[in-house]
């Protein structure tokens, strides 16, 4: 951005040099357009620098160049004669004058850009003390470059900042994907090891493996990625489901993406993540659970069996009636406003099984 | 279905060179083809060598192990364990083309395989562990979060598959029934080949294997938990017909997978 207006400046210079050098002797002070030149070409160089390499004081370096950019614009005045002035010849810096007031649009924005332009058209008009048609549409033209140029710059920042958020973002996830397979691969396996071989020998060993397996699962929970939905918003019902597996928890899942919308997913996963609390509440201590995830194609199904007490069929009515079955009304009723139904069955002594159905009504959205 | 009978064929085994001495057991374990039963129940007793383990306390012959992982702490602490068990580690291997060699030197009878091997795919080694000895059992147990590979693997002639944070009780029982030529179907891969059944309804592909209700009701049930006796009881079938279901719902599926391969093999002018 900044090389484009110091391209700008060099090119307005030379043209400004080629038009001072030919005139020079019409000029009322023929020296005074050498002096003038001189004063552009030796702004040019550090102006371009400071603006390249200090980025903080880019705001006072434009304010000055806006400022000597004037200047020469009054001097203008001083140097050629009154009659070329009124005949309608160019101010002094010519084009070149548009320079600071691009270098105000790339620093500032537009505000900054009009700002710029407004300042050197007040000086444009000052020293002509006259409106004349070209000199009307310099002054608009520099103002619409001032205003849509700094515009257009911080469209362009704005889209190359996201950009490079996005390729961060990216990179960052790819990343921290090949740790994760990395310390899934090593670190998390031995950890399996060690749990598992504590446990074995018990004793104090035994609560070391209870130590490592703890680790284990907090380290699998820390690599893992969070859940994102595709870019249609659909979301991998299985990336809900597998962190709800556990010690005494198993999530079967194809190896198929299951995809839905993202709210229905999220229902379904919470209801799920219910029922197995259910299980953990009423169950009894040393019950087991399993999770099935079906992708029935017109309809995904999530079961939750466990293997512990069960209950008789009727109890369930005469909790729900004494108003104890708070938990298994919301998962109903969670699945029942997604267009599903959920079914309960349990016998005393043979655990309990959740069925979850919500139908796939999206067209096109079936199979896998 | 045979399980081989060159028990007699000793190999040198990279980690136990003691087991593998002297004749490690003397007939098949052939138990899946004939009597019913969840355990592979090899009863026939008294191997003299199985006294060099102390902790062996199971003196029917136990099968003959292959352990491949590419984690070196993981690979000979599972074959320590497994040792400690019962179940002697004829040999073990850290990557694919070494557990090709290995299983030519050793003869093993089950191999306990590892997806993530540094050379070659889960299923590749399957493919060709079996291509070399048919009457071989592969097990695969692998980290969870790889499903496409595990039914890869498993659709490549596999026999089942557990993760490996499963308990040593649940590996050695695996390990037996595998060797006893019975698909060792935990609820996770029920979850998956069920999940490949139901792809393969829409898949545009054609001939495609199909589940009878009654298998996917079988499958279903294994993948919520239930044992087969359960599923049995449950169902009103007896418990050899469950297994029989169950043994179907993957024979179907490696099948298909084998004829894919054949066909791609003559479309490629290759057969």
């Amino acid at each position: 951005m900044w090389r484009a207006v110091g391209v700008y400046r060099l090119i307005a210079l030379v043209y400004a040099a080629v038009v001072i050098v030919r005139d020079h002797h019409r000029y009322a002070h023929p020296g005074g357009g050498l002096v003038a030149l001189t004063v552009m070409a030796a702004w040019s160089a550090p102006a371009t620098a400071a603006y390249a390499r200090a980025p903080a004081r880019r705001p006072w370096v434009a304010g000055a160049d806006v400022a000597v950019a004037a200047a020469l614009i009054l001097a203008t005045r001083l140097v050629d004669t009154a009659a070329r002035i009124d005949h309608g010849a160019g101010t002094l810096p010519l084009c070149w004058a548009a320079a600071p007031v691009l270098a105000c649009a790339v620093a500032g924005g537009p505000w900054a850009g009009f700002a710029g332009a407004a300042v050197l058209s007040a000086a444009d008009l000052l020293e002509r003390q006259a409106l004349p048609r070209n000199t009307f549409n310099g002054i608009v033209l520099l103002l619409i470059a001032g205003t849509v140029g700094g515009h257009v710059v911080r469209l362009v920042l704005r889209a190359e900042a996201a950009l490079d958020r996005a390729a961060r973002r990216e990179a960052a996830t790819a990343e921290r994907q090949r740790i994760a397979r990395d310390i899934h691969d090593s670190v998390l396996q031995v950890l399996a090891l060690v749990s598992a071989r504590g446990r074995e020998l018990g004793g104090e060993a035994a609560e070391l493996g209870r130590l490592a397996g703890e680790q284990e699962t907090a380290l699998r929970t820390l690599i893992a990625l969070p859940p994102a939905p595709a870019p249609d918003g659909r979301l991998d019902l299985r990336t809900l489901l597998e962190p709800l597996a556990g010690d005494r928890v198993t999530v079967s899942c194809p190896a198929q993406e299951v995809l839905l919308p993202e709210a229905a997913a999220r229902a379904l996963a919470a209801a799920t993540g219910e029922a197995l609390d259910n299980v953990r509440r009423h169950a009894g201590p040393d019950a087991r659970a399993w999770v099935l995830l079906d992708d029935e194609g017109e309809a995904v199904a999530v079961s939750v069996r466990d293997d512990g007490v069960g209950f008789a069929a009727g109890r369930l009515t005469e909790a729900a009636e004494a108003g104890r079955l708070g938990v298994a009304q919301s998962i109903v009723g969670r699945v029942a406003e997604l267009g599903g139904e959920a079914a309960v069955l349990s016998a005393p002594g043979r655990g309990t099984e959740v069925e979850l159905r919500i139908p796939r009504n999206e067209v096109g959205h079936h199979g896998r | 279905m045979d399980a081989d009978a060159h028990s007699e064929k000793t190999g040198p085994g990279t980690v136990d060179g003691g087991a593998g001495s002297g004749g490690t057991r003397p007939g098949t374990v052939d138990a899946g083809a004939g009597s019913g039963g969840t355990r592979p129940a090899t009863m026939d007793a008294g191997t003299d060598s199985a006294g060099t383990r102390p902790e062996t306390v199971d003196a029917g012959g136990p099968p003959r192990l292959l352990v491949v992982d590419d984690h070196p702490i993981w690979r000979d602490g599972i074959a320590d364990r497994l040792a400690a068990a019962g179940l002697p580690v004829v040999g073990t291997a850290g990557d694919g083309a070494q557990a090709l060699r290995v299983a030519r030197a050793t003869r093993p009878q089950v191999v306990l395989l590892d997806l993530h091997l540094p050379d070659l795919g889960g299923a590749e080694v399957t493919r060709r562990l079996l291509a070399a000895d048919p009457s071989v059992r592969v097990l695969v147990l692998s980290a969870s979060g790889e499903r496409q590979d595990v039914l890869d693997a498993v659709t490549a002639g596999a026999t089942g598959y557990l993760t490996k944070s499963a308990s040593l009780e649940d590996v050695v029982a695996a390990v037996r029934a595998a060797a006893a030529g019975e698909a060792v179907f935990t609820p996770g891969l029920a979850g998956l080949v069920l999940g490949e059944y139901r792809r393969l309804v829409t898949a545009p592909e054609k001939e495609t294997p199909r589940l009878t209700n009654r298998e996917t009701e079988v499958l279903r049930l294994v993948a919520k938990g239930l044992t087969y006796r359960e599923i049995a009881e449950r169902l009103v079938l007896s418990h050899r017909t469950v297994q029989n279901h169950v043994q179907n719902t993957l024979t179907k599926l490696q099948l298909h997978n084998k004829a894919q391969l054949v066909r791609y093999a003559l479309e490629q002018g290759l057969g």
